[in-house]
């Protein structure tokens, strides 16, 4: 009776901790915080920072990204909010935009935010009620970024400098 | 098969069976993927490739082969569902747990990828043509796995330290240019090594404690016992 017990609490404990180890691997975690903070979005309990992100907000509208960010990832460690993420991707989009030619590298960078973005979201769309965003969907602010990564005829359009940022 | 009988009448260790091995092959699971970047930017997980999967298979086999492992102590008509069930769970980690040992280490890419595993292969080839013992397969695969480790996680860990000096960025572009660079390895955070011999001691423990072949006795002993011992007696006095 004893070694049963045992031999099922044993097999209890190797479902779980493989179960743990399955979801590791498919989340894809780059931190400890991250990890606490996956595992506290998966209870319902994971909430942002929001001093951090109205710091963010703010240094996103005087075009200081690079602290954006910083604030941003403060607010949400685990990347685990849908907004705060499509902020992310939006100050990549803006610090990447250039009149005469864009920073694929930024742009990317906004499109791996995105689709973090995208990801969290149930219906994998994001909508944001800015009135300071020309973009408020993940869908437009995607195009965008597509369009500035494409390599077409387009580029050596001379009067695409007259055109605005988003 | 009478030790299998044995063990089924007595349902011995089954901590052993149920929490020890389980959780050492599972923390090996979990360690193996696991890479630390050298710019220390954080780590990610990576999942076996399908070589690893090959070798882990071969291993197994090998362990079967040298009678380290008895699949019969662990799955069986002799035992219960219950029993079985944890069985397949302590097969189920080791295959698992053995497949991301050979990911750990041998490097990610590259041409140094192809040729550690290639290397892996054919000596594990070679030891499942040899068919060792118990005693000598582990010994055996103590150096093909540690042989691994030092190649990764000291040599290479060396030549490609960031803080490396003139000669070492000299070997390693001599190296890369030799190989029209397909070498493409990627250096870790000295982190990684101490994590990867961890894991390495951790499965060599699996190893000893998987459920092999009982002890063996001179036959002086057998008939002794056969006259009156019992079973029990029989299994505690090894030959020294």
């Amino acid at each position: 009776m004893r070694a049963s017990v045992i031999r099922v609490a044993g097999l209890a404990c190797a479902v779980c901790y493989g179960a743990f180890i399955v979801w590791l691997y498919g989340q894809q975690p780059r931190t400890i915080s991250q990890i606490t903070g996956k595992i506290r979005a998966e209870v319902g309990a994971y909430r942002i920072d929001d001093a951090a992100f109205a710091e963010g907000r703010r240094f996103f509208g005087t075009d200081q990204f690079a602290e954006a960010r910083i604030a941003f990832a403060r607010a949400d460690p685990a990347r685990q909010d849908a907004t705060v993420q499509f902020y992310v991707a939006y100050s990549y989009y803006r610090e990447g935009w250039g009149r005469l030619y864009h920073d694929d590298r930024l742009y990317r960078a906004g499109l791996e935010a995105l689709d973090a973005a995208e990801a969290l979201s149930p219906n994998h769309g994001v909508r944001v009620d800015d009135p300071t965003l020309q973009m408020a969907t993940s869908t437009e602010l995607r195009a965008e970024l597509d369009r500035g990564i494409a390599k077409d005829a387009s580029d050596l359009n001379p009067l695409k400098v007259f055109r605005t940022r988003k | 098969m009478r030790a299998s009988e044995l063990d089924a009448m007595r349902d011995e260790a089954p901590g052993r069976e149920a929490f020890a091995l389980p959780i050492l092959f599972l923390t090996v699971a979990l360690l193996g993927g696991l890479r630390f970047a050298a710019d220390g930017s954080g780590f990610r997980f990576v999942p076996p490739p399908v070589i690893s999967l090959v070798l882990a298979m071969l291993l197994v086999s090998v362990l079967v082969r040298g009678r380290r492992l008895v699949p019969q102590r662990l799955m069986g008509s002799h035992r219960t569902a219950l029993q079985n069930l944890s069985g397949a769970v302590v097969l189920g980690t080791l295959v698992g747990a053995s497949a991301q040992v050979f990911n750990s280490i041998a490097p990610d890419a590259g041409l140094l990828h192809l040729i550690v595993n290639t290397f892996l292969l054919v000596l594990l080839w070679n030891t499942l043509a040899a068919g060792p013992r118990a005693g000598r397969l582990l010994h055996s695969l103590l150096v093909l796995l540690g042989s691994a480790f030092v190649l990764k996680f000291i040599v290479l860990a060396a030549l490609y330290a960031p803080d490396g000096g003139w000669t070492k960025r000299f070997v390693t572009t001599v190296l890369e240019g030799v190989t029209l660079g397909t070498l493409d390895y990627e250096p870790q955070a000295p982190l990684a090594g101490y994590i990867a011999f961890g894991l390495l001691l951790l499965y060599v423990i699996g190893l000893v404690l998987l459920p092999g072949d009982p002890p063996t006795f001179p036959s002086g002993e057998v008939r002794r016992l056969e006259a009156g011992g019992s079973d029990a007696d029989r299994l505690e006095s090894p030959v020294p």
